[in-house]
């Protein structure tokens, strides 16, 4: 990935919790099996004719999903941690039609056990972007103060207007 | 997702630039209105507004001594988008992992391995 290209940018964080009645083991494994991946990966009736993960730290990802209409989105990322069966940490970044990257997300997803089931907490934060506006924010050190979802709300009733 | 989306981001990566547009939401005002409620000289406030209108989330009136600003709203509703998309695909990637983990287990059961007292 070109991440010479790409600068810090963000604190906010988009955090997704989930229990899924299946062991730990079983969960763990649906995210490091390139097989069960693409089983699961994208929207409601996405594909992803490409899958293939490394699950080590420092492994690759590049997944290429594609939608109903044929369209393809390919995305890539790096394992920064994979600790069977309780946690995976991986950056990953979208990609723009040239091939480079747009923004890079910092994803952590964390298992435990809670009777059976399986408790699972995302946490996805953008840590860098593509500036084409680099030149105009040089020194930008502030963090986001909100999150991306109060981001969100403010700007949607902005985008009524 | 659109090109300029990152532009958009950038743009907004910043307190003081997300307080200006939260002021022009109530309507526009110049450069100096703006620059009142910082502690923060005119041309750094300028600066803030040519990041903001490169990524064209406000426009200035070409009144040579006025030049209002105002916001315009299509950037931010990409970035809307953006977040409510992101959130969608996990929520849906979600959702297919919980039916990909029953089948797994149901198949499990069937042939005999996995759960201990399947049928």
């Amino acid at each position: 990935m070109a991440t010479g290209n790409l600068m810090a940018s963000s604190e906010q964080e988009l955090v997704l919790t989930r229990v899924f009645d299946a062991p730990r083991k079983l969960v763990f494994k649906a995210w490091t099996d390139p097989k069960c991946v693409a089983v699961w990966w994208g929207p409601h009736r996405f594909t992803n004719p490409v899958c293939e993960l490394d699950a080590r730290p420092g492994g690759a990802i590049r997944i290429h999903m594609r939608d109903p209409t044929g369209i393809v989105y390919p995305m890539t990322g790096i394992f920064q941690e994979v600790i069977e069966p309780e946690r995976i940490v991986f950056t990953s970044a979208a990609l723009d039609d040239k091939g480079n990257p747009m923004f890079e997300v910092l994803t952590t997803v964390t298992f435990s056990e809670q009777g059976g089931k399986t408790k699972q907490i995302m946490r996805a934060r953008v840590i860098k972007m593509t500036p084409q506006a680099a030149p105009y924010i040089a020194g930008m050190e502030q963090g986001w103060t909100e999150s991306l979802e109060r981001l969100a709300a403010f700007v949607a009733t902005q985008a009524k207007e | 997702m659109p090109d300029h989306l990152s532009t958009t981001l950038a743009a907004l990566a910043d307190p003081t630039r997300r307080a200006i547009l939260a002021r022009l939401s109530a309507g526009q005002a110049t450069v100096t209105e703006l620059a009142a409620p910082f502690s923060m000289s005119m041309p750094a406030v300028s600066r803030h507004l040519k990041v903001l209108e490169h990524a064209g989330l406000i426009t200035r009136g070409r009144e040579a001594q006025w030049r209002p600003c105002r916001i315009t709203a299509a950037p931010l509703k990409d970035v809307a988008d953006w977040v409510a998309h992101y959130r969608k695909f996990w929520m849906d990637s979600f959702d297919r992992l919980d039916d990909y983990l029953r089948d797994v287990q149901k198949k499990g059961k069937k042939h005999g391995h996995g759960k201990p007292h399947g049928k």
